[in-house]
């Protein structure tokens, strides 16, 4: 009888061919745009015209500024959190994980409206802290991302280090600071690097609350929207080349399994 | 509703485009299927309409509009009724194939990513566009046969549009030859009148009134705006006595109102700046819903949304009221257009197509379209009085009113200021409530203007001056963060740098 061959590669062709469909070929579309003009010939025009023009620049700065608070507004909710959950005895831990969780399950512009009801309350008329609004809707949004990796890092945490610590004469705070910290450094990356770029761009969250100033996803719509396919894949474009850029500045820093020497090396 | 578009459906607009030209490729071999599968001698029509923007049926019993003529009721969809009427009148089947877009550049995206279509319904100055890029097929003469029975749009669209539609036109082609009229509308200003006067809603300085401070909202939308800032800036002129009573003040305002000139978009881009930092917000489709919980004080809306607001709010016993500006009111169309890409060599498609905007152009269902969407047809009804008697149904003063009002309709529904059989009598509150939106007075359509479609490079300098209002300028970075910024860099820096020392020192 003859056996199926059916080797292991093979799983991944529905992927491979998900990957070249629609993402390999999309990417190439949009580097066509990006560097060519409304003729169809190359041009650089678009990439100069992005880092010349005030208002681009500020755009790009308003979308770090927002992501940049968000995270660390993320990072300091998130922390202490996901270290309590972590290393706390309480027996129905996964019921409070749970907790933090359960928003992601909700959809989005519900939550968000919500949100905006709920700051209405406090703030009386929502328009006059269009920032504080933008920063609170994407913390809202993103929180879980941060908690989930930390949470992870800190949990799978070899005990006997702290003990080991603890045994040289450490007390709990610097034991916290020399052991702990620095070891779930991994989880602090993958955490950062799901809330800040995602921030940049979410402008969904900021038309939803009333502010109008455009952050770095409503001007790529802004330019398609205008017909303007070239401009608006150029910073597109640039948006990922920003994603590389970080994640190779942060390359090995990720939780791999590894993290006790690089994470600890960088602090 | 339509003009508005649905909120997320712009949310999602640069993905979904994508989308569209990677699926559209991948599904071509699924519509081949499904072409050989219809039947020989079906004719399939393209439709894409605004979202929102046609009976759907269903009503319940108690919505009849019970004219005197007889009843009217959504039953079916409106589609569903063509297809039968067509097969019933000509002997001919066909099937609708509808889909809906949510802004006039979505639509014009969507065409020229390879979406085809039959019949869309833009706004003017997108079938201005259309037509000037030569993208349309001219509609037949046949169309305009007024002694064909089955002909309802030329027997019954109203004298004053056709006017418009006649007179108006783009490189010397008149817009009537390519467009047949669908809803029009006025622009102007929903608000609490608990809280803002009629007379401080009565003009587009309201936006930058520093009295109504974050409390009022805008459309996001470049030509609104742009229009809306004009009509601000130019407000001394526009309202002086010299200009209102010139001779050829109806060119004249047009001309003032589609100013384009370079000291212009600049004088609308520092106004647009101002009003960013004094309204509560530039939205696509929140406006209505904040309006009716009471968030804002006042809405920039169009005619047709502005009576749904005043609709919706009064089943809460909240009374809304609308004004048109005395500066100007932007006065728009939406018209049916039919595409080279799907009806050219196809006269069974045309002919579908062009009874499709007389079927919608059928009294009774011009009755049911407007009870349903809310906004105003171009359609009078010529010896058909039904569009007139649902107007006197809707609006008509009860017996016992007291305070009540002659309102004259004449100029649209014959053509004639005077016409003394178009006179509604309604209660005096109407002026500035629903009725006025949606049928505007004498008056408003005195100082209303069109807004024509700019050329392609004045059109990119204006979309700049858009993106320019709504960016944050760099300028503006206050110098302490550049200090922070600065300190955070150098320090992140040192600490890669220090990391990258140690792992060399700790042989990795």
């Amino acid at each position: 009888m003859r056996t199926l061959k059916f080797s292991r590669k093979s799983l991944g062709i529905p992927y491979a061919v998900f990957l070249v469909l629609f993402v390999a070929l999309p990417l190439l579309v949009l580097v066509y745009y990006a560097f060519t003009n409304g003729q169809g010939q190359f041009s650089l025009a678009n990439l100069t015209g992005f880092f010349t023009d005030p208002n681009t620049l500020g755009t790009l700065c308003y979308s770090f500024a927002i992501a940049f608070v968000t995270t660390a507004v993320c990072l300091l909710l998130a922390y202490p959190a996901a270290y309590f959950l972590a290393t706390s005895n309480i027996r129905q831990k996964h019921v409070l994980l749970l907790l933090f969780i359960m928003p992601m399950w909700i959809n989005f512009s519900l939550r968000i409206t919500a949100l905006k009801e709920i700051l209405t309350l406090i703030e009386g008329n929502l328009a006059l802290y269009p920032f504080f609004n933008a920063v609170a809707g994407m913390t809202y949004d993103f929180l879980p991302f941060m908690i989930l990796p930390i949470y992870n890092t800190i949990s799978r945490l070899d005990g006997s280090l702290i003990e080991a610590a603890k045994d040289l004469g450490a007390n709990d705070l610097s034991a916290f600071i020399k052991i702990t910290l620095p070891l779930s450094v991994p989880g602090i990356v993958s955490g950062v690097s799901m809330v800040f770029l995602p921030a940049m761009t979410n402008y969904v969250v900021l038309d939803m609350l009333y502010n109008s100033t455009y952050i770095m996803g409503s001007l790529i719509g802004s330019y398609f929207s205008a017909y303007n396919w070239h401009g608006g894949s150029m910073i597109a474009l640039i948006l990922l080349a920003i994603i590389i850029l970080f994640t190779l500045l942060t390359r090995g820093m990720e939780d791999d399994g590894n993290t006790a020497k690089v994470g600890g090396a960088l602090l | 509703m339509s003009r508005a578009g649905n909120s997320m459906s712009n949310y999602m607009r640069g993905g979904a485009l994508l989308l569209t030209a990677a699926v559209s490729a991948s599904c071509m071999s699924a519509v081949n299927v499904r072409a050989a599968e219809k039947k020989a001698d079906e004719v399939v029509l393209r439709i894409c309409n605004w979202e929102e923007y046609i009976d759907l049926g269903d009503w319940d019993e108690e919505e009849t509009i019970d004219l005197e003529s007889g009843d009217i009721i959504g039953v079916n969809p409106m589609i569903e009724d063509f297809e039968e009427w067509y097969r019933d009148t000509y002997g001919i089947d066909v099937r609708v194939e509808y889909s809906t877009f949510g802004t006039n550049e979505d639509l014009y995206n969507m065409l020229t990513l390879g979406d085809v279509y039959d019949l869309v319904c833009p706004s003017e100055y997108m079938f201005m566009k259309l037509i000037s890029e030569d993208m349309l097929v001219p509609l037949s003469d046949g169309f305009f046969d007024p002694s064909d029975e089955n002909n309802y749009y030329i027997n019954g669209v109203s004298p004053y549009i056709k006017d418009i539609f006649d007179s108006h036109d783009i490189n010397g082609k008149a817009w009537s030859s390519y467009a047949a009229g669908y809803m029009w509308g006025i622009t102007g200003i929903v608000y609490n009148p608990d809280e803002v006067t009629h007379e401080e809603a009565s003009t587009w300085r309201i936006l930058d009134n520093p009295d109504f401070r974050r409390q009022i909202t805008i459309k996001d939308n470049v030509r609104d705006s742009y229009f809306v800032a004009i009509g601000a800036l130019k407000s001394d002129l526009l309202t002086s006595d010299a200009f209102v009573q010139a001779e050829d003040y109806k060119e004249r305002l047009e001309d003032e109102m589609n100013d384009v000139s370079p000291e212009m978009i600049q004088k609308v881009q520092d106004y647009l700046q101002d009003v960013k930092d004094n309204a509560y917000s530039f939205e696509t489709d929140s406006g209505k819903a904040d309006m009716i919980t009471g968030k804002v004080l006042a809405n920039y809306q169009w005619s047709g949304d502005a009576v749904y607001t005043m609709d919706q709010a009064e089943e809460d016993d909240y009374y809304l009221n609308f004004a048109v500006p005395k500066e100007s009111t932007n006065i728009y169309f939406d018209g049916w257009v039919m595409l080279r890409s799907g009806v050219e060599g196809h006269p069974e498609k045309q002919h579908a197509a062009e009874a499709f905007i007389n079927f919608c152009s059928r009294p009774d269902n011009v009755v049911r379209n407007m009870y349903y969407i809310g906004y105003t047809s171009v359609i009078a009804g010529g010896e058909d009085d039904r569009v007139f008697e649902y107007l006197d149904w809707t609006y008509g003063a009860e017996e016992d009113e007291e305070e009540v009002t002659e309102y004259p309709v004449g100029y649209f529904f014959s053509g004639d200021a005077e016409d003394e059989d178009y006179v509604l009598t309604v209660p005096e509150e109407q002026l500035t409530r629903q009725l006025g939106a949606q049928y505007p007075s004498q008056e408003t359509i005195a100082r209303s203007s069109i807004m024509v479609y700019f050329d392609p490079q004045i059109n990119d300098d204006i979309n700049q001056m858009w993106i320019n209002v709504r960016c944050f300028n760099i300028h503006d970075v206050p110098p302490a963060v550049w200090v922070f910024v600065i300190a955070a860099a150098v320090l992140l820096a040192a600490l890669y740098v220090r990391n990258r020392q140690k792992q060399k020192l700790y042989g990795n």
